[in-house]
């Protein structure tokens, strides 16, 4: 009990209010560039696919990454519009280890299912075969590259696409029409101080961060003993680094903002992106070669030291405490 | 020859001496333990408008609490793996008694009253044994110790008495602990939680399980409506991006079906924190803390709201009245579902609150 209150008083003794954030530049600076960016290019996106549906066509593909590129810029703000009726669940269904999407769309090309044919009823079916990582198999994947059902595919790609661009559009718009104002001028039933405006975007930036860490980095090192280069996001595609990458510099960005410009926190931010840059392995294929993997070990290290850093310093001196509730886990 | 001491020592004895009443204790609705800023731990009685009626300090820090059907005491339990819980005067904020868990046992945190606020039943552990325990205690003579019988399962956490008032629900979350290992958890790849009903002779009654492939998702909160239908929030213990739906619905002699879509695990991190449920069933919440979550489910499974709250674990849906859903939370807020009220209190409000 005594080594317990000892503990707690710490915990209390920290928060001094060192700066608040701006949270107003935050959200103008940061946040709504990036969704209205994110909407943008998935609107070529569905543009490239009501032009041409093949699968191997360069325009498609080059739409695909420059949407997908986009959504890693906001991917680390999962709040408020992101998270209404599922919407950023429908854009990116990973990871998905049982493979419910590939079995999602399997089943909708051999039924030839007419859903495909209006938005609003594609966006009845099963989240699994919506977003990006639908597109992942589409344009990707031999089983549906080269699958026989060309017509249907194609409809299947317009649909997907369309979908996503609406998805955006819908989160873009929920930003720009009043959330935005919600969190840049606390005091309203969505943010009732300007402490948790701060805490959500703090939250945002070290989920961010741990979802890197955790899925993008951690799923596919597995243990050693059984690595699973195949669970690497996006590994179709070939994005798995790039979007560990692209993430980083997001919430590299968000940090900036958040910490006003912490030079030894950007650092760390740095020799993350540098280690990155180094590693030249696309979809981590090196997790099951003992040198190769202690690389990506490294980074994987490198982020959960950053993420660490950021919870001991930044948090407190945004006057946040560590979760009394979600830290017990009971 | 019974002197006016004697009968009234009798009276004492068997339980039924008038008592304060919650009306003494200032007409809470609620009760939550929590930490004050100075680092103490209190239990507190919230009333109608969200604020304070009593507070009573604890020696360590709680988790849940039942409280007494008609008099103004209640059971607040030491957070897992705690050997203590206190019986208290919630007029006064004296201390009637302590249970003290027997050996080989440590509590889980939840206990629950029979209707006629006779019995008090508690989750235990067997630890030695890997085995759910129920505790029964004599409430009229003075919290004795009456005995136990396997709760059905391993890891049972919370503990709910049934409208019949004489038989109770208990989520068997099946997670083997040990009191030297703490929390660790000993048995991840062989869990088999379910749900179980005891009556207040200790027979089982009834348990349910989920389907195998979900096993790993652990049964740890109840919350009954008032033609019994139980509602289950859980805790997955697999993979957290594979996480399925955490909350379920059960009524005796039918199946357990869980609600919600596959998004809704992911969204709550795989942890359900707390759940509720509206007296005429029409209403299932639940809180995921670690998903700064709340949901709210009609019946029929549809997502009615999603609240994001920061450290949100507390709900409740109050017992008289038509309030629907308050929630509590780490730091100090106590607010309805639809925000259409709050008060923050200098309080960090711990995992449950429980309608009175």
């Amino acid at each position: 009990m005594r080594r317990f209150c000892i503990g707690l008083f710490v915990l209390f003794a920290v928060p001094v209010w060192a700066g608040t954030p701006d949270i107003k530049g935050i959200v103008e600076g940061h946040i709504l560039p990036r969704y209205q960016a994110f909407a943008e290019a998935s609107q070529a996106l569905d543009q490239a696919a009501q032009a041409d549906c093949a699968p191997q066509s360069d325009t498609l593909r080059a739409a695909y990454g420059a949407a997908f590129d986009a959504w890693m810029g906001v991917s680390h703000l999962r709040f408020g519009p992101s998270e209404q009726g599922d919407r950023a669940f429908a854009l990116v269904f990973w990871p998905d280890s049982r493979g419910k999407t590939p079995k999602a769309l399997a089943g909708l090309m051999q039924r030839q299912d007419p859903v495909v044919a209006e938005a609003a009823t594609f966006r009845t079916v099963s989240i699994a075969a919506r977003g990006f990582f639908a597109l992942d198999y589409l344009l990707f994947d031999p089983q549906f590259v080269e699958a026989p059902q060309a017509a249907y595919r194609c409809q299947l790609i317009q649909a997907v696409a369309r979908d996503i661009a609406g998805t955006a559009d819908a989160i873009w718009q929920d930003w720009d029409a009043g959330y935005g104002d919600r969190m840049s001028h606390p005091g309203n039933e969505t943010y009732r101080t300007e402490t948790e405006a701060a805490r959500q975007i703090f939250t945002a930036l070290i989920t961010g961060l741990e979802f890197t860490s955790d899925a993008r980095l951690g799923r596919p090192l597995g243990s050693f003993d059984r690595p699973r280069p195949r669970r690497a996001e996006a590994w179709r595609s070939g994005r798995s680094l790039r979007n560990v990458v692209l993430s980083l510099e997001a919430t590299r960005d968000l940090a900036d903002r958040l910490s006003g410009g912490d030079a030894a926190m950007l650092a760390g931010f740095d020799r993350a992106l540098a280690q990155a840059a180094r590693l030249e392995d696309p979809v981590f294929a090196g997790v099951v070669d003992p040198q190769e993997r202690l690389r990506i070990e490294a980074l994987k290290q490198r982020i959960d030291d950053l993420r660490a850093q950021l919870a001991l310093e930044l948090g407190p001196q945004l006057g946040l405490e560590a979760g009394f509730n979600s830290l017990d886990g009971d | 020859m019974t002197d006016r001491r004697g009968f009234l020592a009798g009276l004492l004895a068997t339980g039924v001496a008038p008592r304060a009443g919650w009306a003494e204790a200032g007409q809470p609705v609620v009760l939550a333990a929590g930490m004050r800023p100075d680092g103490v731990y209190v239990l507190c009685g919230l009333g109608r408008d969200g604020g304070l009626r009593f507070t009573v300090p604890l020696p360590a820090r709680g988790h849940a609490a039942a409280a007494h059907p008609e008099r103004a005491e209640a059971v607040a339990f030491a957070r897992r793996p705690g050997r203590f819980a206190l019986i208290l005067d919630c007029v006064s904020g004296a201390e009637r008694a302590r249970l003290q868990a027997p050996a080989g046992r440590h509590f889980y945190g939840h206990g629950a009253f029979s209707g006629d606020g006779r019995i008090l039943v508690t989750t235990e552990n067997d630890y030695e044994g890997a085995r759910g325990v129920l505790g029964f205690w004599d409430v009229t003579r003075g919290y004795r110790r009456m005995g136990e019988v396997g709760s059905g399962g391993v890891g049972p956490h919370e503990i709910r008495l049934m409208p019949d008032g004489q038989s109770l629900v208990v989520a068997n979350g099946g997670i083997e602990t040990h009191l030297e290992t703490g929390r660790a958890k000993l048995n991840l790849g062989e869990m088999r939680p379910n749900l179980s009903y005891v009556d207040l002779d200790g027979m089982m009654l009834e348990q349910v399980a989920l389907a195998p492939d979900l096993h790993q998702n652990s049964i740890r909160h109840l919350a009954v409506a008032r033609d019994g239908t139980v509602a289950f929030a859980m805790q997955w213990q697999g993979d957290i991006y594979d996480s399925p739906p955490l909350v379920g619905m059960h009524q005796r002699g039918s199946a357990a079906r869980l609600i919600g879509t596959e998004a809704d695990g992911a969204d709550m991190q795989g942890y359900g924190g707390s759940v509720a449920v509206l007296a005429d069933g029409a209403q299932v919440a639940v809180t995921s803390p670690k998903g700064g979550v709340a949901r709210v489910y009609g019946a029929s499974g549809r997502l009615e709201a999603r609240v994001a709250l920061a450290d949100v674990c507390g709900v409740a849906a109050l017992r008289h009245g038509s309030e629907g859903f308050w929630l509590t939370t780490g730091d100090g807020l106590v607010t309805d579902m639809g925000a259409s009220w709050q008060m923050r209190h200098p309080m960090r409000w711990d995992n449950h609150l429980v309608a009175l």
